[in-house]
């Protein structure tokens, strides 16, 4: 008893600022139970949780099923777990309750949170899918994005860069849109962000719904086409508990994959070759390439590093009979691989509801957060990315100088055709400040009150706040732009964004259930406000680096300085009614109606309905007597719902009256319309239908839910070029109609019960689209090299079709070429109009589809296995037959030697016996020639990107007994990023999609273009849970 | 019950938010069509902004398609660099044109910004009445905006011939196309608007210096009745230009041309473009493109005069042809000031020295931005045209008295012609030496009949002697140059794409 006492004292003081004296105290009135929870086949189950009715207690079980608590005569232990059915126990003086918890065989009975509300998962009639924190625990990343890779039917998770905390691209059903955003909307506990989750700390979440078909989108309205992902952030649970995860890592680079680039003496062969087919006299510098052997410089290497990332999350979660509370708060710390990389975030989350009586509840939850981030440019186009620049970087130009200092830049002279100057892309990465601090506080408040049985009013407040502070400083030593030589023109760019956003929402809802007849009616209305204000600064001519101020500098950069304001408005009117009939017939219909401040003054509101309808066959008789069914539901929905993402203005004709004029040596200021306006501007519409079924087997040891879904796009935001004879480039409409259809399939299993365990969840996604009609009299839209054309689908690539190269005089006379270019050795494009030319462009013009940067089918594939102590888990992803645009060899294939170049420039056509492999043709004839195979986009630009990624696979164990300091503890090891299987030969991400920058900009309509992004690297990592 | 009430007035409030107030929300940081227009300084801005496109045009585009598309000049070709097919096809005569379109970016630009003229002068056209400030003022602006009208589209009629005619702001998507004009149509609607702009605006010594005046309205309309043979026409309105006395040459041929701050706007500048050099955008870089390459920074020095030049690479433009060095006269000083040498070292021909424009080259501060404004008018244009204009009517004494003004300056004796068809000749060839690179040359060959002619034997001579026309050795023309010599450009593809009219 002595000894027992002190390890409970022990155990308090480790947790001893969460709990109170008294609670100390009290325990001296206790007696000690113990005992062992099992499953059905008596085997222990760990982590059941074990707590003592009506009050704060509760502990849980170990390794080995075994736990211990304290408890008063009478009173009522509850053991709780997933999967299992509850079961309360009265204590009556026993020594020892040894409990055997029975399947909960109604996996069914969980609960969703959908839009609004949470409902039975058996009784929802959306598409709908649940994803909880402890499915993606392990997983050392900084984002969410990254930990639902391979999760989702349905939903398609692409990494497009490496970079610490950015760039997943997130596409729920393959939605798309001509220029509005595609990105989901995003509801954190009922709060839809104005920001993105990014930087939220993966531990504060419970658990995250992604809602698919129209039924359960619509009541987010004019905001809901791209799908909706409703995140729930931790909340208290039984007793007091106090958890510690922490992991640390090392990231790498792995060599496979990455582009092979010619080392010095390859570089060197290549210019001597160059001048030799060229007949003129080799330069000097590259008479002897031998010279240059074991002299290479690997300047994209050396940009790399190994780098360490850590993690600690702290966790309390409390609850008495009158409140519940939960308090998160985390570390994360992530050198990138990238030299000088930083990403660092901090945050707290504080969740608390309060039972003021028995029919007013309070809640509010409070989560700060701060993010530090410096990223040295790295990626992007050449003038913006240094990894980028790094690749085109001669490999015979020294990295460091003789006395192993970093080069200031490197030329050679212009008589070996070096036209750029190249900085020293390390000093580069070192000295380039380009830093972004992030501080962001979402907070909500809620009071519900239940006046009458049934009746539940809520009013919700929410408030969103945004600081972003950006600062870049490029001093006069170093530079992110390919041929700009050093010292340079230092500039800063200072950047101020501040967002805060409110919603208000007044709900009610009334359950009431008679004779079977079970209802939910909701009504609600909600306003939401969003304010940006944002300034910028850019200074440049520095008299003294150190000194990056704004009056440091010499000049302020008008065109750089600027400040503006963002706003929009939102209000709204929602109701939803749910109906079932013994759980067995089930129907939902909801509405809403939005006004919103971005639509044009003459079509402010919109309305978007849905209805949908389950039948659960289980629950009838001729099935009931099936065994091996344990579940089998049906439904269907059909809804229109919108996409507002088309900006805050786009309805108004602006004026730009910074188009200054100049007389004499005097400025004078000059205005001009810029845009037309269009009053009758409004939302993209989508009406959605979607079919599906979820079964499940052998008492749910197999599940299975498969959805079809059929959906148009209609009233497309777009801004539709124009004649600019108008004086105008564009006119912002909504035209046009893009329909999308697709296949889901999601399949758990529990391929082995007893001591070892194998769970499998598997899922595969089909998603196509075709676009039906664009404006009137326009029945096609370019993108950078991507064609959007009315009956094909979205994005494709555009270009010419080479067959290699002209392989003699006799292949060159008896083709098409180009005229006055194709000469025998240049590529060979086919005419594809038959008029006996090559044409890029214009009426005559030769290009067709080349390539699809969407896939045929994504997949997903989860295996959880366990064996006693020891637990091990494997996540996948994959997608096939999507192909890239691998953009980068039209400068890491110049033919011309201005760039380093890609190795397989060494099989180039050379002369009719050395024709070489028919990707890249002569380089005689210069920039005339070489163009264009280079400028003129082609299918040799085109890869097969299919990959399975091995995206984590971790080995865990659970240290068998509950010590005196804490109640359970595991360890793990994970390697993240573990193999890439594909044949994707332009660089190593096959996930990659150029993001915002100059050449082949992602935007949506130029999608999977490779700019050979920051790598995404392998992680190895170890960690730990311990619960106190 | 009492609580259920409460429950509902708090949710009245929230229904009473739901006002059009709460949604209309208009752009903070931009002015909107809703509130521009509707005072004199909105107009007074609109009318500056209307001037801008002219920068683009003569810094980037009409030196290419009035100046290198001719016997004047060509390109210095850099077999190391690529890319530059959109110029070369434009010097060498072999713009891939087919339905009478092309997709040349540099005739598609300077079409659009000929337009972006056009819509900028409409709007101002179409509203200023409604507005109420003083006359004075208001007749100013819209002189200037008829006059830039009537100037884009002289442009566009002598670049495309046919164009679609827009007066009118477009508003609607609907109203963005027009179908083309007939030449005729379009030279009547210039023909008025820039009569009616000489009665609305001010003479020069009257005007903010650098804005359009009744003299460059003047010149503009004389230039449109020489292209039309109009010649008593001509002569009549340039008469009135010379008895101003607004306008005179300046002593020196070199001062006719602005430095890079000073001797804007001088007593022989009728219309020019105006530009300032610094880091707001004003700047022109039209000097750097026409200089010879590979240059390096120590053979910049010299010409550019900054103290940060840095080496110029890719392919040099407007490279003095052979011929035009060829047709001074001995003695003319316009020569030596138009045109001067340079060592390109890293030159990949046998022979560095290389000839370059040198009257566009003055020493400024920064690395690729100037201040010399670009001359689109000078009073020495308006005695040549007169000389020309009383030749063609064989009044050959008032045709000498005015074309031996130019030549005296020039350094030259008076013409001895006193034929029509030799005075005819000798204006001509004053014309060329007097304004080259100043854009005027295609189109002189143009209206003069000669074009087809000139190009032809020009492209023989090119192709005959690539090294003399600044060719490495070994170098050779495409096989398509010389193959496309017509007197008008295509209209943009890009342009017609959009349009159902072409």
């Amino acid at each position: 008893m002595k000894f027992k006492f002190t390890i409970r004292r022990n155990r308090y003081y480790l947790a001893g600022v969460f709990l109170s004296i008294i609670l100390f105290c009290s325990s001296f009135a206790f007696a000690q139970v113990k005992g062992k929870v099992s499953d059905p086949s008596g085997e222990g189950l760990v982590g059941v949780s074990v707590a003592i009715k009506g009050t704060s207690k509760g502990t849980q079980c170990d390794a080995n099923g075994n736990y211990s608590i304290d408890a008063s005569i009478g009173s009522v232990i509850t053991y709780s777990f997933v999967g299992y059915e509850t079961k309360d126990v009265t204590y009556n003086g026993q020594k020892e309750i040894n409990v055997t918890l029975a399947l909960d065989d109604k996996l069914l009975n969980e609960v969703v949170v959908v839009g609004y509300g949470s409902q039975l998962k058996k009784n929802v009639t959306g598409s709908v899918q649940t994803i909880g924190a402890k499915d993606i625990k392990d997983l050392p990343v900084s984002q969410i994005g990254q930990k639902l890779q391979g999760q989702l039917a349905g939903v398609q998770i692409n990494q497009t860069t490496g970079r610490p905390g950015q760039g997943m691209n997130i596409r729920i059903r393959g939605q798309l849109s001509v220029s509005a955003g595609s990105d989901p909307l995003y509801v954190v506990d009922g709060f839809p962000i104005t920001g993105n989750i990014g930087a939220l700390n993966p531990d504060e979440i419970e658990d995250i719904t992604v809602l698919k078909d129209a039924s359960s989108t619509s009541l987010y309205g004019s905001r809901a086409a791209n799908g909706v992902v409703l995140i729930t952030t931790k909340k208290g649970k039984s007793g007091t508990n106090v958890s510690f995860n922490a992991f640390t890592g090392i990231q790498e680079v792995p060599m496979k994959g990455r582009i092979s680039m010619l080392n010095s003496e390859e570089f060197a062969q290549f210019k001597k070759e160059y001048y030799e087919d060229a007949k003129q006299p080799v330069p000097a510098e590259f008479q002897n390439p031998a010279d240059y052997r074991d002299k290479n410089n690997d300047w994209y290497d050396a940009l790399l590093r190994k780098a360490p990332l850590q993690s600690y999350t702290l966790s309390v979660t409390n609850n008495t009979e009158k409140s519940r509370t939960a308090i998160v708060a985390g570390v994360f710390d992530q050198q990138g691989v990238v030299l000088n990389n930083k990403y660092q975030r901090f945050s707290i989350r504080m969740n608390s509801e309060y039972d003021i009586s028995s029919k007013v509840k309070l809640g509010f939850n409070v989560a700060p957060q701060y993010v530090y981030d410096n990223t040295p440019r790295t990626d992007g186009d050449r003038g913006t990315g240094i990894l980028f620049n790094a690749l085109h970087t001669w490999p015979v130009m020294p990295i460091r100088d003789a006395n192993g200092d970093l080069t200031l830049f490197n030329r050679f002279p212009a008589s070996t055709g070096n036209i750029f100057a190249y900085a020293n892309w390390v000093r580069s990465a070192n000295e380039l400040i380009n830093e972004t601090t992030n501080t962001n506080l979402i907070s909500n408040a809620y009071i519900a009150y239940e006046p009458i049985k049934g009746l539940v009013l809520k009013s919700t407040f929410n408030v969103e706040l945004f600081r972003s502070k950006f600062f870049f400083f490029n001093p006069s030593t170093a530079t992110s732009a390919i041929n700009t030589p050093i010292p340079t023109t230092a500039v800063s760019i200072r950047e101020n964004v501040e967002n805060f956003s409110w919603l208000n929402e007044n709900l009610a809802t009334y359950t009431k259930s008679w004779n079977n007849h079970n209802f939910e009616i909701l009504g609600g209305l909600s306003n939401q406000k969003f304010y940006q204000e944002s300034s910028r600064i850019q200074a440049d001519t520095y008299a003294d680096d150190r000194l990056p101020t704004v009056q440091g500098a010499i000049n302020v950069n008008r065109g750089g300085t600027n400040s503006g304001v963002q706003e929009w408005s939102l209000t709204s009117l929602l109701s939803r009614l749910t109906y079932n009939y013994k759980g067995k017939y089930l129907f939902t219909a909801a509405i809403r109606t939005d006004g919103s401040s971005r639509f044009g003054a003459d079509n402010r509101w919109g309305t978007f309905p849905s209805v949908s309808a389950g039948w659960v066959i289980s629950d009838e008789t001729f099935l009931k007597d099936v065994p091996a069914i344990s579940f089998a539901k049906l439904r269907a929905s059909y809804g229109v719902i919108g996409n507002n993402n088309i900006g805050n203005y786009t309805s108004y004709a602006l004026v730009n009256n910074t188009v200054n004029a100049v007389f004499g040596n005097t400025v004078s200021p000059g205005a001009v319309i810029t845009s037309l306006s269009n009053n009758n501007l409004g939302w993209e519409t989508t009406k959605q239908f979607d079919i599906g079924m979820d079964l499940g087997f052998k008492n749910d040891r197999i599940t299975f839910v498969y959805d079809y879904y059929l959906k148009n796009t209609s009233n497309l935001l777009y801004s539709v070029q124009i004649a600019q004879e108008s004086g105008f480039g564009n006119f912002n409409d909504n035209i046009g109609e893009i329909k999308f259809w697709g296949h889901e399939f999601a399949i758990n299993t529990k391929n082995t019960t007893g001591k070892f365990k194998w769970s499998t969840n598997a899922n595969i996604s089909f998603n196509r689209n075709k676009v039906m009609a664009l404006a009137e009299g326009i029945d096609r839209v370019y993108g950078t090299f991507h064609i959007t054309q009315v009956g094909k689908p979205f994005g494709q690539f555009y270009g010419h079709i080479s067959q290699g190269m002209y392989q003699n005089a006799e292949d060159l006379k008896n083709n098409p070429q180009v005229p006055g270019r194709s000469t025998v050795g240049s590529i060979k494009l086919t005419d594809q109009n038959g008029d006996g030319i090559i044409t890029n462009g214009g009426d005559f013009d030769d290009r067709v589809i080349m390539g699809n940067p969407f896939p045929t089918f994504t997949y997903g594939i989860v295996n959880n296995f366990s064996y006693g102590n020891w637990d091990a888990n494997i996540v996948g992803s994959g997608s096939q037959g999507n192909q890239l645009l691998v953009r980068h060899i039209y400068s890491t294939a110049n033919l011309d030697g201005v760039f380093n170049m890609v190795s397989g420039v060494k099989d180039r056509f050379r002369s009719e016996a050395n024709p070489g492999k028919g990707m890249y043709g002569t380089t005689v004839g210069g920039g005339n020639v070489t163009g264009i195979e280079r400028d003129w986009i082609n299918s040799r630009f085109i890869a097969d990107a299919s990959f399975f990624t091995i995206k984590n696979v971790t080995l865990g164990y659970t240290i068998p007994k509950a010590n005196k300091v804490f109640k359970s503890a595991r360890l793990y090891a994970s390697i993240q990023q573990l193999a890439v299987f594909t044949k994707y030969w332009g660089g190593p991400n096959p996930e990659t999609s150029a993001q915002g920058n100059g050449q082949g900009d992602g935007g949506n309509l130029s999608q999977g273009v490779d700019l050979s992004n920051y790598p995404v690297p392998r992680t190895y990592t170890i960690g730990v849970n311990f619960n106190f | 019950m009492k609580k259920i009430i409460i429950t509902f007035c708090f949710v009245a409030i929230a229904i009473s938010s739901c006002k059009e107030d709460f949604l209309s929300v208009v752009p903070e940081t931009n002015l909107s069509s809703v509130t521009f227009f509707k005072k004199e300084a909105d107009f007074q801005q609109a009318i500056n902004a209307a001037y801008v496109p002219l920068r683009a045009i003569s810094n980037d585009r009409a030196w290419l398609l009035g100046e290198m598309h001719s016997d004047n000049t060509y390109y210095y070709r850099n077999i190391l660099f690529g890319a530059t097919e959109q110029q070369e096809d434009i010097a060498d005569f072999s713009i891939p044109t087919a339905n009478g379109v092309t997709s040349n970016t540099h005739v598609t630009n300077q079409y659009r910004l000929d337009y972006q003229i056009i819509a900028r002068t409409n709007q101002i056209l179409s509203l200023i009445d409604e507005i109420q400030f003083p006359e004075a003022s208001k007749n100013n602006i819209k002189g200037q905006a008829l006059f830039l009208r009537a100037y884009a589209y002289f442009e566009l009629v002598r670049y495309f011939g046919k164009v679609p005619l827009h007066l009118k702001p477009v508003t609607l998507r609907q109203e963005a196309t027009l179908p083309l004009s007939s030449t005729d149509e379009i030279y009547a609607t210039i023909i008025k608007d820039v009569t009616a702009a000489i009665s609305l605006l001010p003479l020069k010594s009257k005007q903010e210096a650098g804005r359009a005046t009744s003299g460059a309205a003047r010149t503009l309309l004389a230039n449109v009745f020489m292209v039309q043979k109009k010649w008593s026409d001509a002569e009549t309105i340039l008469r009135e230009i010379v008895s101003s006395n607004e306008y005179a040459l300046m002593p020196d041929y070199n001062d006719a041309f602005s430095s890079n701050s000073g001797n804007k706007n001088n007593k022989e500048s009728v219309f020019e473009v105006q530009f300032l050099e610094g880091a707001a955008g004003l700047n022109g870089s039209f000097m750097y493109n026409f200089l010879p390459r590979p240059m390096s920074p120590a053979e910049l020095l010299p010409l550019a005069g900054t103290s940060n030049p840095q080496p110029l690479t890719g392919e040099g433009n407007n490279a003095p042809t052979p011929n035009l060095i060829a047709s001074y006269e001995t003695g003319d000083k316009r020569k030596e000031a138009s045109i001067g040498f340079v060592t390109i070292s890293g030159s990949l021909r046998k022979d560095k020295s290389f000839p370059y424009i040198k009257k566009f080259v003055k020493t400024h501060s920064l690395h690729g931005n100037h201040g010399i404004n670009w001359p689109i008018y000078r009073y020495s244009e308006v005695l040549l045209f007169l000389a020309e204009a009383l030749t063609e009517q064989n009044k050959i004494g008032d045709a000498t008295l005015f074309l031996n003004q130019v030549r005296a300056r020039a350094g030259l004796d008076a013409t001895t012609a006193t034929s029509q068809a030799a005075l005819r000749e000798v204006v001509y060839r004053d014309r060329r030496s007097e304004l080259a690179f100043e854009n005027k040359r295609w189109f002189d060959l143009v209206r003069t009949g000669k074009a087809v002619e000139v190009i032809t034997a020009y492209g023989k001579q090119v192709i005959a002697d690539p090294v003399g026309h600044y060719y490495p050795e070994g170098a050779v023309p495409r096989s398509n140059a010389f193959t496309n010599i017509s007197l008008l450009y295509g209209l943009p593809a890009d342009e017609g794409a959009l349009s159902p009219h072409f």
